[in-house]
């Protein structure tokens, strides 16, 4: 016995011992550990024993015999893990095999621990990488279907308010005018759609600009008393005085914010008192903190729902009259990150909520500018109708359009459907305006703008007044649009009355030249 | 004599190995990881196109670390080919298979096939060049998990190491 094998022993391991001739026939065995008989070959007992074949008798590398640790050996009934020896007599080859299946069972689990927690932080990488992915997909996915569905709801929204003037019953009206308030809320939908995947793209910006504050804070008095009236609440504004009427900050994401909370708890408000109080945190040199606290008594919310009141599409009242998209509060969550912010809730339900949200702005600490009011605009006195050329290659939009302004009265219309189309017109008709489509095929709405402007000796080809618009609503595409020589843009959806604005602005500014 | 040939499976732990034994020799996976101690040996006669049949004796190795030299010398006696499978998500199972390699080729006489398992998890194109600008050789792709190229690897093995 070798000292391997006496030290195997010594562990009391069970064993069995075989003797195999060299045609690798059973001669002899216990049954200590598997019942394997005599006379029958060692390879019918389990494949592992055909590793003997890949030894010759006198081969000088087994002089000192093989030994195998940690075999599985199984056969119908028995599972065991065994160390195999093996010594290669003259006559017979010898095998013991020690069975180590508890000794390894135990092994096995520290093994099974140490690389399965690899495997699984791994796991967990590849998902996350994998969610990552999709996310980006979606997020450009939404910011270009929103093109997409731009276009035909401006369709939608333009031809109701068209029907609108026309001779309806008072059940047709009713009927038209939720068609159109159906549609704005789909609008917002978009919109808040957008806001998220910019918010979560990184590609929202903030922007700091001038702007009238106070004014802010009064267009809510005003549009919000309103809703209050009709509601049977109250609602008060407070304003702390001494804050500055002009302040530094983006105007846009910070009326989102206040005016997504007022909505909400209107939303939410059946009856009471709905308040905005507007305070100073701090001011120093010239920087401020406000805190906008919007208190109303409705419905609140229960405690455990709290933490989750900013998730995406979480709506905790089941109540279908009320309707939300459930991106709101994402939205404000988000965009008070953005601006730096912070935003508190507290509430109580059948009580109702308070939110606390705190902004940092800066003031201009000399000059203080009048009021700009939107200035009034009419068409200058002619005897003749106006020329509009519309360059628009949806025919949804163009009819549109078309509608809008013949029915004034006042314009005579041209589509041309693409901008190689749209210069052929210019060059053959005067026009006092042109309406053009951003995203037209052969050239597109900036290049158009761009010959117009520098093409023609001829001022009246040249300064023609354009108004740019398109289904993109963001502000780079209105910066890109004034850069190419675009007098003014407009967003799709557009609402009638913004649209007669600022083509009746453009062509009195030109007559006033 | 009945033909037989002794096949070694080997690479880094949770490769995918045993999944590739079972799906090879009873045609069945699982999600769950079962860290393979030691080795485990099957057999599965596989008809070759001449007629003969061919007892594959295939070795489920358990996987290392580190390094193929961890592996215990005595399962690499007496083989006809080896299989050294690494994971197409985790560049650490393949970072070193040049070095492996080398090793094997200068201490066994006998082929090593290289297979890059999990093919499922990856986008194939991608992972295909990705291979070949890290200077990986591989011979084939495989997923244990839906059989791709599983069967035809062990088809082309057998006829190789017969040949
Ligand atoms: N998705 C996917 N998972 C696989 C594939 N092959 C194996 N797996 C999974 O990977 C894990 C490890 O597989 P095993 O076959 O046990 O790996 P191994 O190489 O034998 O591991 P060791 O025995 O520790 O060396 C298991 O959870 C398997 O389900 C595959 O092709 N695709
Ligand atoms: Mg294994």
């Amino acid at each position: 016995m070798t000292i391997q094998q006496i030290d195997h022993l010594h562990f009391n391991p069970q064993l069995q011992t075989l003797e195999i001739s060299y045609d690798y026939e059973i001669i002899e065995t216990t049954q200590t550990l598997f019942n394997w008989t005599k006379g029958t070959s060692i390879f019918d007992a389990h494949p592992f024993f055909q590793v003997l074949q890949g030894f010759e008798k006198n081969d000088p590398t087994i002089q000192d015999g093989l030994n195998f640790p940690c075999i599985h050996l199984t056969d119908l009934v028995t599972d065991r893990i065994c160390d195999i020896s093996i010594t290669f007599n003259p006559s017979e080859i010898k095998i013991i095999l020690f069975d180590y299946t508890l000794k390894y069972k135990e092994l096995n689990q520290i093994a099974q621990q140490k690389n399965e927690s690899i495997l699984i932080a791994r796991e967990l990488e590849l998902k996350n990488k994998y969610l990552l992915e999709k996310e980006e997909f979606k997020n450009s996915f939404i910011a270009n279907i929103n093109h997409e569905i731009r276009t035909p709801l401006t369709a939608i929204m333009g031809f109701v308010e068209i029907l609108e003037k026309t001779h309806l019953t008072f059940e047709q009206e009713e009927l038209a005018r939720i068609i159109k308030r159906e549609s704005r809320h789909l609008n917002a939908l978009i919109d808040d759609m957008i806001d998220i995947s910019k918010i979560e793209s990184g590609t929202l910006r903030v922007v700091e600009e001038r702007f009238a504050f106070l004014n802010l804070v009064d267009g809510f008095d005003e549009s919000y008393s309103k809703i209050a009236e009709e509601k049977g609440l109250i609602f008060e504004t407070n304003i702390e005085p001494g804050i500055q009427e002009y302040l530094i900050g983006d105007r846009t994401r910070t009326y989102q914010i206040i005016n997504n909370i007022l909505n909400n708890a209107f939303k939410f408000t059946e009856e009471g008192k709905i308040t905005l109080s507007v305070t100073k945190n701090y001011q120093r040199t010239n920087k401020l903190s406000l805190n906008f606290k919007i208190e109303d008594t409705g419905l609140g919310i229960l405690e455990e729902d709290i933490p989750h009141l900013f998730d995406r599409f979480t709506r905790f009242n089941l109540d279908k009259r009320i309707t939300g998209t459930g991106l709101g509060l994402a939205i404000v969550k988000n965009l008070v990150d953005l601006l730096n912010g912070e935003i508190k809730v507290e509430s109580k339900p059948d009580k109702g909520t308070t939110f606390n949200i705190k902004l940092p702005f800066k003031f201009e600490i000399t000059k203080t500018t009048p009021k700009r009011k939107k200035k009034n605009y009419s068409l200058p006195e002619s005897s003749n109708k106006y020329r509009i050329l519309v360059v628009e290659d949806e025919e949804i939009t163009q009819f549109l359009i078309m509608k809008i302004l013949i029915a004034t009265g006042n314009f005579f219309i041209d589509i041309a459907i693409n901008g190689q189309d749209a210069i052929t017109y210019i060059e053959r008709r005067k026009y006092d305006l042109i309406l053009m489509d951003l995203n037209i095929s052969q050239l597109d709405g900036y290049q158009v703008t761009k010959m117009i402007r520098n093409n023609y000796g001829d001022k009246f080809i040249s300064g023609l007044p354009i108004i740019g618009f398109s289904g993109k609503s963001d502000d780079a595409t209105k910066d890109k649009c004034l850069k190419s020589g675009m007098d003014d843009f407009i967003a799709k959806p557009f609402e009638q009355e913004e649209l007669l604005y600022k083509i009746i602005k453009q062509i009195a500014k030109k007559a006033a030249e | 004599m009945k033909l037989s040939k002794k096949v070694v499976l080997l690479g880094h732990f949770g490769v995918g190995k045993t999944s590739l034994f079972k799906r090879f020799i009873d045609n069945e996976f699982s999600e769950e990881y079962k860290v393979t101690l030691g080795v485990q040996i099957k057999k599965k006669v596989v008809i070759l196109p001449d007629g003969r049949e061919l007892s594959m004796i295939i070795w489920d190795a358990e996987g290392h670390s580190n390094s193929v030299e961890d592996t215990r010398k005595s399962y690499l006696l007496g083989s006809h080919a080896f299989i050294y499978v690494f994971d197409l998500t985790r560049e650490d199972t393949y970072i070193h298979l040049n070095k492996d390699l080398t090793y094997l080729k200068e201490n066994y006489k006998v082929p090593t096939k290289v297979l890059g398992n999990k093919l499922d998890l990856v986008n194939e194109k991608e992972m295909i060049a990705a291979l070949k600008s890290k200077d990986i050789p591989f011979d084939c792709l495989t997923s244990a998990k839906t059989n791709k190229n599983v069967q035809q690897f062990f088809s082309d093995l057998s006829i190789e190491i017969t040949t």
